[in-house]
């Protein structure tokens, strides 16, 4: 199952303008449970998606919120000369096609 | 006695839940009044306003402008003011003017007075300024007060003499000094989202964790909500905890929603950094009141010992350009990113024929790798694309002398089996340059040690 087809939400966000923050969330406890024990969203397949090393990233299970956050370095501080995405709203696409 | 004087000693008489009303988390674009005029009738004891972020990016913070239009900022302005007129509350509105540096702040200041003078209004208003003074800055740097946000590099003293503003957030603190000044209005410059809302109940003694927690999600309105949205949303504080409703009937604030809030562009959902503390969301409780009220509560604060203001500046790079076309030539499409580096080259020995090579100059190919920190390998091409070539130079007519240089050769560049001969791009309209003004970067993004952040933030109080 893609996570797609089963996360409420997937999206991306600044945290400041030198931090991407990613999260995932889910319409019930049985759905993230399923989830943050996929290896699909663990760090390293995370970070093999990203194209960096699964330390430079950080994971955040959220059971309170029936979320998963994940946190990496901006490659680019935002709005500098090369930006792509001032707010970093549209870098959660890699994860839509994470199988779980 | 003023609005702020008025709350405080009531409050102090007789102790009771106190009411906040988020009336928005982006003053000026635009305040749904229904939720707002609901929000009016449960009688809040504050209406507060968030007007700026760091997300927008350097250029308003370092161009002095506004992100939001004048017309929407009055329209905006004019509702909350009259609202905490009608009930005599504060009005308490930070980050004026998106980026709370002077020009911001001024521009909001002007807009209130305008505001006044055009309905009749008479009311005391304090202002808290924000910038930061660069020779104190200069003198912290060297004692190393001074230290980088997330891998920030070390602040020079070129970064702050060259910076066109600086601004710090202003804590709880300051808006306790103007809350003490027996006002009706505070507009402050850069501030903690929080301190809106926050230094009220944390002055009269409920407990810290909790005012800044509320704080924390009433700043962004109904977007703790499903669904989600910018109308009004009030909470409700006791010495326990506070219930959160939104004044949009369809908009439901569930122990969900609310819990998952605290993820919205924060690196860690269990801890939040003030100037003057920490709040701890470890032990955070989320609970259903009814349908579509949450009550929250066991938020916890830490004084720090190292009180810090997060500064932010931004520094001009040039002047900005850009070039918008699209193509829907599959040979075009499949050979750009080689067309593109040609055009480089070709365009650099034409305007610099006489010049320096002074600019930048850089291409995205929407549709193809225009948007993504990462593309995939082996995407089938896009039937269409649209390009976008941005040029940074000194001057706005040397930006514009080399993306309309692109422009032409672009239109007219031969590439291998080309056969549309007649031009490679479609323009939507023309001129399809456009100058865009000055570009800026943030070059400050860093904290600064210091033992009385509250002494870094001057307040004015004026009768308008």
């Amino acid at each position: 199952m893609k996570l797609s087809d089963l996360a409420l939400v997937i999206r991306g966000k600044n945290a400041g303008p030198r931090r991407l923050t990613l999260d995932v969330m889910f319409a019930t406890d049985a759905d993230y449970q399923r989830a943050v024990q996929s290896p699909g969203l663990a760090a390293a397949n995370v970070a093999r998606l990203y194209r960096v090393a699964p330390e430079a990233i950080t994971v955040i299970p959220y059971p309170a919120g029936r979320a998963i956050k994940y946190v990496l370095a901006r490659a680019i501080m935002a709005g500098d000369p090369g930006d792509f995405d001032v707010y970093g709203a549209q870098q959660h696409a890699p994860l839509l096609e994470i199988e779980l | 006695m003023s609005a702020s004087g008025r709350v405080l000693a009531d409050v102090r008489a007789k102790r009771r839940p106190m009411r906040f009303l988020g009336a928005s988390g982006q003053l000026g674009y635009g305040i749904p009044t229904p939720a707002f005029n609901l929000g009016l009738s449960r009688n809040p004891d504050l209406i507060g306003c968030d007007m700026g972020s760091i997300d927008i990016g350097p250029t308003y913070l370092g161009k002095g402008e506004m992100a939001t239009s004048p017309e929407a900022t009055m329209r905006d302005l004019r509702k909350v003011l009259h609202g905490a007129r009608s009930l005599d509350v504060p009005l308490v509105i930070g980050s004026a003017g998106s980026a709370g540096a002077a020009p911001h702040l001024d521009a909001t200041l002007a807009m209130m007075r305008d505001i006044a003078r055009q309905d009749g209004l008479r009311f005391r208003m304090a202002s808290i300024r924000a910038d930061m003074d660069r020779a104190a800055l200069i003198a912290a740097a060297r004692a190393g007060k001074i230290t980088g946000l997330d891998d920030m590099p070390a602040l020079t003293e070129a970064d702050i003499t060259q910076a066109a503003h600086i601004v710090g957030q202003m804590g709880m603190g300051s808006f306790r000094a103007a809350l003490d000044a027996d006002v009706d209005v505070i507009i402050a410059g850069r501030a903690c989202d929080t301190s809106i809302f926050a230094a009220l109940p944390a002055m009269l003694g409920f407990p810290v964790g909790l005012c800044v927690h509320m704080a924390k999600i009433i700043e962004c309105a109904s977007l703790c909500c499903v669904p989600g949205g910018r109308d009004a949303i009030l909470a409700t504080l006791d010495d326990d905890g506070f219930e959160l409703e939104s004044m949009n009937p369809t908009r439901r604030a569930t122990p969900t929603s609310v819990a998952a809030h605290s993820l919205y562009e924060q690196a860690d959902p269990f801890t939040v950094h003030e100037p003057d503390g920490a709040l701890n969301l470890s032990g955070a409780r989320y609970e259903a009141v009814d349908d579509r009220r949450a009550r929250v509560s066991g938020a916890t604060w830490t004084d720090t010992k190292d009180p810090t203001v997060k500064m932010e500046g931004a520094v001009k790079l040039g002047e900005r350009a850009v070039l918008l076309a699209g193509a829907a030539d599959p040979r075009f499409i499949a050979g750009v990113k080689d067309i593109l580096a040609g055009l480089t080259s070709l365009v650099r020995e034409l305007v610099c024929e006489d010049q320096p090579e002074d600019y930048t100059l850089r291409f995205r190919v929407y549709g193809v790798d225009g948007v993504r920190m990462v593309t995939p390998e082996h995407e089938t091409p896009p039937g269409e694309v649209f390009i976008m070539g941005e040029c940074i130079a000194p001057t706005r007519e040397r930006a514009s002398e080399v993306v309309r240089t692109c422009k032409q050769y672009l239109l007219h560049y031969g590439y291998p089996g080309r056969l549309a001969t007649a031009g490679n791009l479609a323009f939507p309209f023309t001129p399809p340059e456009v100058s865009l003004g000055p570009a800026y970067r943030f070059n400050v993004y860093h904290l600064l040690h210091t033992p009385d952040p509250d002494a870094l933030f001057p307040m004015t109080v004026e009768s308008v």
